[in-house]
């Protein structure tokens, strides 16, 4: 696992790759459907199969190795001395903080290929945002994050996230701002340590 | 013995079992517990809380993201029994996620909650 000091949120090629390559199999084996494989066993093979898979692979083949790059993450940590003491799976990043030797490392979901492990003192500020909206009884929110300023970088890690607007009083809401406030506490602790 | 006073007493955590009636608070502690919130863990056993129950002053003690404990000691007025009850709950800023409520009625947490 390759690890850096310099934040990259987004790998451009693999996001590409990401969107373009289940779209060029769709349109490859449509293509050869209509020309070549109109009629016999091939047919059905060419016009479900290719959209079958680009939908599994959209749905959960980045999540899938997203995933399996964070256990190799872990492992590649361990191997230079990293001490995990808190760790949190967001959707979109994986954060590990080392509190002992004030270090921070990051694997975000479009640069699944590149650990960034910094200094966490090169962290400039910390803050937890609720996205709460409107007010008195309709006051809630859909999405609750704590963000940091990194090298002059601003990273958004989403503790809760909905499709729906839950009110601030929920359940959900309530853990998406403990999660986040602990993980704020986390940052800053790591970011006084001294180098 | 009225079958309201026993359903209360079936359903009703401040009544003594035994008397089937009312018991007072005796007293009451506020304590953290080392569990981070998406790890939480339901212990039924009075050995878990004897041993992982730190007791502090007040919420503002308790770090963000950790659970805290809430522990009543009824006494009963009639029969002296005494039984704590702990609302594990997760502190969030000024509001409170509840989690669940225990009932300890043999006295294993009574010396707990002073």
């Amino acid at each position: 696992m390759q690890t850096t000091e310099k934040i990259k949120k987004i790998n451009v090629p693999y996001l590409l790759l990401y969107i373009l390559v289940p779209l060029a199999l769709i349109v490859g084996c449509g293509v050869l459907y209509a020309t070549v494989f109109k009629k016999g066993a091939m047919a059905p093979i060419l016009s479900m199969a290719p959209t079958l898979l680009a939908a599994l692979w959209w749905v959960g083949g980045g999540r899938l190795l997203f995933k399996m790059k964070q256990k190799k993450v872990a492992a590649a940590l361990k191997q230079r001395g990293f001490v995990p003491n808190s760790t949190f799976n967001g959707k979109n990043c994986h954060v590990v903080v080392d509190a002992q030797h004030g270090e921070i490392a990051l694997l975000f979901f479009w640069n699944p290929f590149q650990c960034a492990v910094l200094p966490a003192n090169r962290i400039t500020r910390v803050w937890v945002d609720d996205g709460a909206t409107g007010s008195g009884i309709m006051r809630g929110s859909s999405r609750v994050s704590f963000l940091f300023t990194l090298d002059n970088v601003t990273i958004r890690v989403n503790t809760f996230t909905s499709n729906k607007r839950w009110n601030m009083d929920s359940n959900y809401i309530l853990t998406g701002i403990s999660k986040a406030d602990m993980m704020a506490n986390v940052l800053k602790e790591a970011a006084k340590v001294e180098h | 013995m009225g079958l309201l006073q026993n359903l209360r007493a079936r359903f009703c955590d401040d009544y003594c079992d035994r008397c089937k009636t009312q018991a007072p608070v005796a007293g009451q502690r506020l304590f953290a517990l080392p569990m981070t919130v998406g790890n939480y863990c339901s212990h039924k056993d009075a050995s878990y809380y004897l041993r992982n129950l730190h007791p502090v002053s007040g919420k503002a003690d308790i770090p963000a993201g950790y659970y805290a404990c809430n522990a009543i000691r009824y006494r009963c007025a009639d029969c002296g029994r005494q039984f704590v009850k702990l609302s594990i709950f997760l502190p969030v800023r000024e509001q409170e996620k509840f989690e669940e409520a225990l009932l300890f009625r043999e006295g294993e947490l009574n010396e707990m909650v002073p």
